[in-house]
């Protein structure tokens, strides 16, 4: 069951018209595409994806589940939106909240473990030796942790184990430090029954499963376990990691390996020509995609399908998504461009000082990147500085006169 | 528009492609990077809304057959009519081996005879264009013809290579010269025909010609047959030699290449692999080529056509060159004008395409006399091997990898290994 719900309002723009999961990673994929490729890797082929905030992106995206093998007869990908019934309708209030209401469906597929995920998480895993450990350990409940830095552990949910593995102790979020430092990944093996079962307990009570059910579990005397996670993970989950987390990819030896033929990472290509490098054309540590056009340079950046460079345009330390055109001359830096953007001739797209923050969203965009919403375009010689916001479809007449935009500002 | 159904000859096995079709059938030879030939005639028949093809193959049709599948990329996996693959079987009236174009449209007569539609697109599947059909079937129809064929203006210079045409009032065609030494036409044909279905059926039931452009072409003509010239001014090329098709992979490198293949009002639809974003690394230097997803480039690749995959280690260079999918280029290796398929491995220091020396392929110079050297699909070239100019390594040639320097040369115009047989 993958939790694909969620709005994920720190992206700010990114997620503004379509779920987080569906938000484009790595030049060509989108988040969810690791999660869904990691389940049928893993031999899982029955896969709930739970809908709610501006399912639309997500739902073309996945369709019948085609790259993924998942359009089967028996099985398959299943998408799960909230519905109204006789005694009325409810959003699904929470992760816990949102399974118990497709309870149905989990029984309707006779299923003995079902294994709980988050869509909008990076990382290749086979969830196989993880069941496997559940299995052979007699596990009500087997959560996967890894460990994080001390100082990020209040972002987190945190477990206390003893030494055969099992969960003592659960804090969501802790704001103290002293609770260790190995961390909930928010992917979770559940027994049917037990889980059933404690959904059954306190429904609308319990929404979460970090919040509600796993500490009830903990302290209820189920059998609780963690499975240790060696390898890369991370929850993009603000517009600085989501920008670092893509960056991270370039590099000679990257923490997720996109090239490898076993674990690999499936999505919905577009139907697009080869990566075309212009005479001129300058491509230094970056990652492009195809149907680009590359008559510029681009240096540590990355490119989704369909990007054009023109001459002269310098593109540096910026993701660019889908169809974006940049004009001759305009200058990126440090910036997250989304789809079918118009980068104005001799644009200069973040310059200036990145310790201004936003404005309006001082807590999600302080780090430096300017974002740019869909299909804005950004009139020619405009001057954008650092952290600014520039929303979904603006175009000349929201900009001043001038065209200077300053730190920190949103359009 | 008329309705119509299109048969793409795909058997034929490209001889003058050397290496390239030793394990493969011309129609499936990589093109433009991620392409395959015969993604041109599919993509050109589901773009004029023709969503009923079948695919005519013979000679080596394995890696055809994968690539084509059910024929989902073209959306072709269809309940009626769609993709059909027909290949040469035993029994009945006509099940035999082919023996040309026409001979392979009759083998499959019953098949022709089974469809609805009243007229015959026949296309070749080892052609490059981009081509709607359906103002050809439109003239087809409205001139009420029985066959209509493709034509195209070409210089003087080449009519000696083509079939020529020459037409009366009305793009009525009223003759015909099969590669002429001289002529004053110059309207070449390009084996694209319309024919009413008919037409065909009654000709190939009550004869037995082998091939459109040398049989069946000139008989119409001579005949009580009305017979149509379409003129198509646009990008054409057929790739059935190793210099042509090295050159229309190159001229897609050029600012405005005649073939554009980034029209998003033209798709030319393939099988993805489902690789990630071409990957450069800090000290590449790329420029002026076609990358395709998968290719990781840590050295240097100039004027050069990359297939989904390739790997250029740090200190390689690459130029004037077309490598098919998942070849390796170890570090420090140099790869010159060379045409490399699909898997082959150059060693660590390995130069191929080098030095002055221009002797022709001693095998086969009638193939191989321009410069360009060959490796064939999965060759190893061991680390620091020196191979010339017009050399060929047939399909799985593996080098040693010690010997002195001496015995570590490959001179122009050599050939090793053995064609696949």
């Amino acid at each position: 069951m993958l939790l694909a719900g969620g709005e994920g309002s720190r992206l700010t723009v990114l997620s503004e018209k379509r779920a987080k999961p569906a938000v484009p990673f790595a030049g060509k994929f989108r988040i969810i595409d690791f999660t869904l490729s990691n389940c049928v890797n893993s031999g899982i082929y029955t896969v709930g994806v739970l809908t709610q905030y501006r399912p639309h992106s997500l739902a073309d995206h996945i369709g019948i589940g085609k790259p993924w093998n998942l359009d089967r007869a028996r099985g398959g990908v299943r998408i799960l939106p909230p519905y109204q019934e006789r005694g009325g309708q409810h959003w699904y209030a929470g992760t816990a909240d949102a399974i118990y209401q497709n309870l149905g469906f989990l029984r309707d597929n006779q299923a003995d473990l079902v294994v709980i995920l988050s869509g909008d998480h990076i990382y290749k895993m086979d969830y196989a030796p993880m069941i496997q450990a559940h299995l052979d350990r007699g596990a009500d409940l087997t959560v996967a942790v890894m460990p994080v830095p001390l100082e990020e552990t209040h972002r987190f949910g945190i477990m206390v184990v003893d030494g055969e593995g099992r969960i003592t102790e659960f804090y969501e979020k802790p704001k103290e430090r002293d609770k260790g430092n190995l961390a909930s990944m928010g992917i979770y093996v559940f027994s049917a029954s037990a889980l059933e079962r404690r959904l059954n307990e306190e429904p609308g009570v319990r929404v979460d499963f970090g919040r509600d059910i796993i500490p009830a579990m903990v302290t209820g005397g189920d059998r609780v376990l963690s499975y240790r996670f060696e390898g890369y993970w991370v929850d993009v989950g603000t517009i600085d990691s989501y920008w670092a987390t893509n960056l991270e990819l370039l590099g000679s030896k990257p923490g997720l390996d996109l090239y490898s033929h076993d674990l690999p990472i499936l999505t919905r290509s577009e139907e697009r020509p080869a990566v075309k490098v212009g005479p001129q054309g300058r491509i230094s540590n970056s990652l492009v995609s195809n149907g680009c056009v590359v008559r510029g340079t681009v240096i540590n950046s990355v490119l989704s399908p369909g990007v054009q460079v023109s001459p002269g345009a310098v593109v540096q330390d910026s993701v660019v998504m889908n169809d974006t055109w940049i004009g001759p001359g305009a200058r990126l830096d440090r910036v997250v461009v989304d789809k079918q953007v118009v980068v104005g001739g001799g644009v200069a797209l973040g310059t200036g000082d990145p310790s201004v923050p936003n404005a309006l969203h001082p807590d999600k965009i302080y780090a430096g990147i300017s974002v740019v919403g869909k299909g804005a375009i950004l009139p020619d010689g405009a001057v954008i500085g650092r952290n600014v916001l520039i929303g979904m479809d603006r175009d000349e007449s929201h900009f001043p006169p001038d065209r200077q935009v300053g730190d920190g500002q949103t359009i | 528009m008329p309705k119509a159904f299109a048969m793409i000859m795909a058997g034929g096995s490209g001889p003058a492609l050397s290496v390239l079709t030793e394990v493969r059938a011309e129609s499936a030879v990589g093109f433009a990077g991620k392409f395959r030939l015969i993604d041109f005639p599919l993509s050109n028949c589901v773009n004029s809304d023709i969503y009923n093809v079948a695919v005519l193959t013979q000679y080596r049709p394995h890696t055809l057959n994968a690539h084509i599948g059910t024929g989902t990329p073209w959306d072709l996996d269809l309940t009626s009519g769609g993709m059909h693959l027909l290949q040469p079987y035993q029994g009945g009236p006509y099940g035999d081996w082919q023996r040309g174009t026409a001979d392979a449209v009759r083998r499959n007569l019953d098949f022709v005879m089974d469809q609805n539609e009243e007229n015959v697109l026949i296309l070749a599947g080892d052609h490059i264009y981009l081509m709607d059909y359906r103002p050809m079937l439109r003239q087809h129809a409205a001139s009420g013809s029985d066959l209509t064929v493709a034509v195209r203006r070409v210089n003087p210079h080449e009519t000696h290579r083509y079939g020529i045409v020459s037409v009366g009032s009305d793009d009525r065609i009223v003759g015909f010269e099969e590669k002429p030494r001289r002529t004053r036409g110059n309207l070449a044909s390009m084996g694209i025909y319309v024919f009413r279905k008919k037409v065909l059926v009654d000709l190939l039931t009550a004869t037995e010609p082998v091939d459109f452009g040398r049989d069946v072409l000139p008989a119409m003509i001579g005949g009580a047959f009305k017979v149509q010239a379409h003129v198509f001014p646009g990008y054409w090329a057929d790739v059935g030699t190793v210099q042509s098709y090295w050159e229309a992979n190159m001229a897609l490198l050029s600012e405005n290449p005649a073939l554009d293949l980034y029209d998003p009002s033209w798709v030319v639809h393939t099988r993805s692999l489902e690789r990630g974003p071409v990957k450069i690394g800090a000290n590449a230097q790329v420029h002026g080529n076609l990358l395709s997803n998968g290719c990781c480039v840590d050295g240097t690749v100039h004027r050069s056509v990359l297939s989904p995959g390739v790997r250029v280690a740090e200190g390689a260079i690459v130029q004037d060159s077309v490598i098919l999918r998942d070849v390796v280029i170890e570090a420090g290796a140099v790869v010159d004008r060379c045409i490399i398929d699909r898997g082959a491995v150059v060693g660590a220091g390995a130069q191929v395409g080098s030095g002055d020396d221009n002797t022709p392929n001693l095998e086969s110079p009638e193939v191989l006399s321009s410069g360009l050297t060959l490796v064939g699909r999965g060759c190893r070239i061991g680390p620091e091997w020196v191979v010339g100019r017009n050399v060929i390594l047939h399909p799985g040639v593996v080098t040693g990898e010690g010997g002195k320097k001496k015995s570590r040369l490959i001179p122009s115009g050599a050939s090793l290994g053995e064609a696949a047989r």
